[in-house]
């Protein structure tokens, strides 16, 4: 009935093209149509045949005047697919053109543009995967050599939208590198489809521009489940269980303390960079479960770590390999774990007995049955020395007849004049934005300070390991060497009995000389 | 008059002629104070236990010596609160700081 034939016929009928097939039910349905049609037996206005094609050599470029000159179809005869009334053949790949299409049908000729027929030799495929095929394969600086005579695209991947022809892209700033306008693409992309798992490795990054990871402190995770399961098992927690994965990059740095906002971080990977220090600032990740800072440049880690380890969740620590001092080859002023010792004297101080000449290496002492709970426990084993810092965090040259007596004096938790203000100065506005040049208007004296108040701003500030004050001019530092091992097969199995023990550098930083370890008091 | 190299109080004179009275053992935490006001070294402030410091205005000087004051209070401490420093100020009181070696 609806189709009830004029001349000339109805639009959006859809021709029959070799070049496609259609779906199986697309068939069936058609099929009944034509069984239908052909007992009305009218079907004189639906050529059975391909559309007829014209060439369109009155076009000025194609004459013969001109022949060689550069056509915008680069060589390719302009064909023009249809029925001579101007009806066009509706290819479902091309919807993108249906709306150009339309504005032009009441012409009664449509002549392609010429870039109409530029986009619409673009997309080979669907609209919206189009756009993220490109991304992946066109933008990836995985793939070597593409990446730089790629077209820039806008950064979102949700070209559905988004015009087809390719668009200079707008710089924001300073220039962004290729892996980090992808790394950025990545990002947008995890937070749209509330993907808690980023994997940023294999990028090349160099470092972690800012505001690159601060987005995701609001990431936030879609139901994957569209209607009721079947049992309450189905349903899973849309508390997002945030993943970092930033391994085999080239970062020399965790400068942004933006890392460490994000609260929710559970897992975090940096393994393979070029770092040579984690950030005390680490301890801010409280909900940090697995972390990997294996294959970097570190031959410390900081406290803070540790406490983690102790007090936090951080249950799976993947710290070797590293060029880590080993402790035989380390100056140590005390043992706190000696070989074959039933007291392995956690923070005791029966440990500290003719501790100096303790023979390395250390070992877990022997036990029978079930382990120990401190088999589960991480273990300190020795204490380097105590490299006391002056007032504006220099190493003090050691000399002793007048350091005591200065030490002593000195030896007080009241902040230094130096400290008090730049606790100030690291609390105003935009201290973190000063460039080096900048800096260099200050006078000499203090560029030095100024410089340590803007690393505290931009890396979170340090916490004193023995009184926990905040801090910017650390006072004294010193190595202790504890031992790690059930976190680092991931509380898969406490130490075996008369296990060797295999002790991980942390280094303590503390805020005042009135802050030392126990055991200087003594000397 | 008592001598004034045995004298409880000293006096810190600005470059604008404030000047501020305040105990000697505070002043000390300066190093520059301490050596300029030790008995030994002969200085003229040492003999008069008044120091002239041309570099320091009368403002920073107020806040230098609410600093000692702070100090000499929280000395043996084990909580010490931190203490408020105006954003303007902190910049010329880390000048200060270095000055004054304290």
């Amino acid at each position: 009935m609806d189709n009830e034939v004029p001349l000339p016929p109805p639009r959006r009928i859809r021709h029959r093209s070799p070049s496609r097939l259609s779906p199986a039910g697309s068939v069936a349905s058609s099929f009944r149509k034509s069984r239908r049609l052909s007992r009305l037996d009218d079907r004189s206005s639906q050529p059975s045949s391909d559309p007829a094609l014209f060439s369109s050599d009155d076009i000025p470029a194609s004459g013969l005047e001109n022949y060689n000159a550069p056509v915008a179809g680069a060589g390719r005869k302009r064909r023009y697919r249809g029925t001579w009334w101007g009806e066009q053949v509706v290819d479902p790949k091309r919807k993108r053109a249906d709306f150009r299409e339309k504005r032009h049908v009441d012409s009664g000729v449509w002549m392609g543009s010429d870039d109409s027929v530029a986009e619409s030799s673009l997309p080979s495929e669907d609209a919206p995967n189009w756009g993220e095929d490109l991304l992946k394969t066109v933008l990836d600086p995985r793939a070597p050599g593409k990446a730089f005579n790629a077209p820039s695209l806008p950064k979102m991947p949700d070209t559905a939208s988004a015009p087809v022809q390719p668009r200079p892209v707008i710089l924001q700033g300073p220039a962004e590198s290729e892996e980090q306008k992808y790394a950025r693409t990545v990002i947008n992309y995890c937070l749209e489809k509330g993907e808690d798992s980023i994997d940023l490795g294999n990028l090349n990054l160099k470092y972690l521009p800012p505001g690159l990871l601060r987005p995701l402190q609001h990431l936030t995770k879609l139901p994957s489940l569209r209607e009721a399961p079947i049992s309450e098992n189905a349903y899973s927690s849309l508390q997002p269980f945030l993943r970092i994965y930033l391994s085999n990059n080239s970062l020399t740095t965790l400068y942004t303390s933006e890392i460490f906002e994000l609260k929710d971080l559970k897992v975090l990977t940096v393994r393979n960079n070029k770092l040579m220090r984690i950030p005390e600032a680490i301890r801010k990740l409280t909900a940090l479960q697995v972390l990997n800072v294996s294959m970097n440049r570190l031959d410390e880690l900081p406290w803070d770590l540790l406490w983690l380890l102790q007090q936090g969740e951080l249950k799976h620590f993947t710290a070797h390999p590293n060029p880590f001092p080993s402790i035989e080859e380390s100056e140590i002023i005390e043992w706190h774990c000696q070989a074959g010792e039933t007291n392995n004297g956690d923070d005791g101080e029966e440990a500290e007995v003719e501790a100096l000449k303790a023979p390395p290496p250390p070992k877990f002492r022997q036990y029978e049955g079930s382990p120990p709970a401190d088999a589960w426990a991480t273990i300190h084993v020795a204490t380097g020395p105590v490299k006391r810092l002056d007032m504006e965090g220099r190493p003090v040259k050691y000399s002793p007849p007048f350091n005591v007596a200065a030490a002593s004096e000195t030896a007080s938790r009241a902040p230094s004049l130096r400290e008090v203000s730049l606790r100030a100065i690291s609390k105003l506005d935009g201290i973190d934005q000063l460039t080096d040049f900048e800096l260099l208007e200050f006078p000499a004296l203090v560029i030095p300070l100024i410089s340590l108040a803007r690393q505290v701003r931009q890396e979170g500030s340090q916490h004193c390991s023995i009184c926990q004050r905040e801090f910017i001019v650390p006072r004294a530092q010193w190595i202790e060497w504890w031992d790690c091992m059930p976190y680092e097969n991931g509380m898969k199995r406490p130490r075996a009995s008369g296990e060797k023990l295999r002790p991980l550098p942390f280094k303590r930083v503390s805020c005042s000389w009135a802050c030392l370890p126990e055991l200087r008091r003594v000397e | 008059m008592a001598d004034p190299t045995r004298s409880e109080y000293v006096t810190l004179v600005s470059c604008d002629g404030f000047e501020f009275i305040i105990p000697r053992s505070a002043a000390c935490i300066s190093g520059t104070i301490r050596r300029m006001l030790d008995p030994a070294s002969k200085f003229s402030e040492a003999l008069s236990g008044r120091c002239v410091l041309e570099n320091l205005t009368g403002i920073v000087l107020e806040k230098v010596c609410e600093y000692f004051m702070y100090n000499e209070k929280h000395k043996d401490q084990a909580n010490v609160p931190d203490m408020e420093i105006p954003a303007e100020l902190c910049l010329e009181l880390l000048m200060a700081a270095d000055y004054l070696d304290t």
